[in-house]
């Protein structure tokens, strides 16, 4: 068969891969010759691929992050790892042929093999340390993945996006928040601040003074995405950023450059 | 506050690509921030197995970093190719079947049809598609995740639950044309 599939759903049905047989060698066929087909096959493959979204949210551990970064460092594999394997068998073979020989100059090489040891113990309690340094690190990372995805989850977590106010710097943040967990999320972009300025992320809340939700670190535009714990259970009227003097304000002090009611 | 990476976030996933190519490292680490959960999340569904899914997490990106000249995003979406390589990796794992019987994906095209550039675009969609399979009867839904998180075919299906082949494509058929009908209303 080299005519076109029948029915729209049947790309769908091949990106899905539940196809065998003569339906699925009749689309592979009929794609290389037809490039109508092949970008309706395309457009299939992508509606199949967001149904990863309905896996449940499982973050990966920080430490593949890690791995990824110096795997990329890594050059490809060389005949080195065997070299290395077979020298202690080399070394083995020259002791046994001189142990009767060779008492003392064994003394000796003991005492050096004790030295080396203890070198080595000291060495690896370092390296013990700096690795408990940076599982800490890691579970801390991790638990703020965790915090990111139960945000990312929950129903009663609300969506705000601040608009820029007329005159101002230009940018566009947008805000994740869940009073009950007492936690934001913010990530978009915004003009780099004027010299010895900083922006700063405020929760307007229903009442009481506003609450800052930290300070825009960065004088070069964009923002990485970034959470902040808050108070729990205050309800948020509104999200505003404001320009501040370098490092921020207890309360705000300088104009609205972007704001953003909770609807 | 987390600190910035030297890589402009408003990036797109083509200008972050392109950075790749020059081998920029921070553009690889920020596509890994935009996509890794999403990826990580499919692939523990598919293996449940939190070892195997990082192993193969790892060389998704490991590829992207050594492949990214090969994708080309005029013709398509960074996060429909990179979910499609790793299900496929993930399927074959499970199959135990040779990992290179999927290579071939490394050139297909995949359009998604929104962008899904920053964190909250994906938790839209997320919304989107769980809604939208929320919709659907009980057995076409089983008989669709079936298929998308356990590589199954029509056949396997039919003999994994007993329903008759001709039920099962039913089944499949009508679950895609909601999801189609849904994901793109």
């Amino acid at each position: 068969m080299n005519g076109h599939p029948t029915r729209p759903e049947d790309f769908d049905l091949y990106a899905l891969g539940v196809l065998e047989g003569e339906e699925k060698a009749a689309i592979e066929s009929h794609l290389p010759t037809c490039a109508a087909c092949a970008s309706k096959l395309a457009e299939a493959r992508g509606r199949i691929a967001l149904l990863a979204f309905s896996a449940p949210r499982v973050s990966p551990s920080p430490a593949v992050k890690e791995r990824l970064m110096r795997r990329i460092h890594t050059p490809p594999e060389s005949s080195s790892a065997q070299i290395t394997s077979r020298e202690p068998e080399r070394d083995a073979g020259f002791f046994r042929r001189w142990w009767g020989a060779v008492l003392v100059p064994g003394g000796v090489a003991l005492a050096i093999a004790t030295i080396f040891l203890w070198t080595q113990n000291a060495r690896l309690n370092r390296e013990l340390a700096q690795q408990r340094e940076t599982m800490q690190q890691q579970q801390k990372q991790l638990d703020e993945a965790r915090h990111v995805a139960a945000l990312m989850e929950a129903k009663d977590t609300v969506h705000v996006s601040l608009a820029s106010q007329p005159g101002m710097p230009k940018g566009d943040v947008r805000v994740m928040y869940n009073a009950k967990m007492g936690m934001a999320m913010c990530d978009g972009w915004v003009e780099p601040a004027p010299a010895n300025k900083s922006y700063q992320l405020w929760l307007v809340p229903m009442e009481g003074k506003p609450i800052s939700a930290g300070v825009i670190a960065s004088s070069t535009g964009p923002i990485n995405p970034w959470t902040v714990k808050i108070p729990q259970g205050v309800a948020a009227k509104a999200f505003a950023v404001t320009l501040e003097p370098e490092g921020g304000m207890p309360q705000p002090t300088g104009p609205m450059v972007l704001v953003g009611p909770v609807t | 506050m987390s600190g910035h990476t030297g890589v402009d976030l408003r990036a797109t996933d083509a200008a972050l690509i392109q950075k790749i190519v020059q081998r920029d490292e921070s553009a690889l680490a920020a596509l890994y921030d935009r996509y890794a959960a999403l990826l990580s999340s499919v692939l523990n569904r598919i293996l449940r197995d939190t070892q195997a899914s990082e192993e193969i997490l790892q060389d998704v990106f490991f590829q992207l970093w050594r492949n990214a000249a090969q994708f080309d995003p005029s013709r398509g979406s960074l996060p429909g190719w990179l979910a499609v390589i790793a299900r496929n990796r993930a399927i074959s794992r499970l199959r135990r079947q040779h990992p290179s019987e999927g290579e071939e994906l490394l050139e297909a095209t995949v359009i998604v049809p929104t962008n899904l550039e920053n964190a909250v675009a994906q938790q839209q969609m997320l919304g989107r598609v769980k809604s939208a399979l929320e919709t659907l009867p009980t057995e076409q839904r089983a008989a669709l995740e079936l298929a998308y998180f356990e590589g199954l075919t029509h056949n396997e299906i039919a003999s994994r639950t007993g329903d008759p082949l001709g039920t099962v494509k039913t089944r499949i058929r009508s679950a895609v044309e909601s999801l189609k009908r849904n994901l793109l209303s």
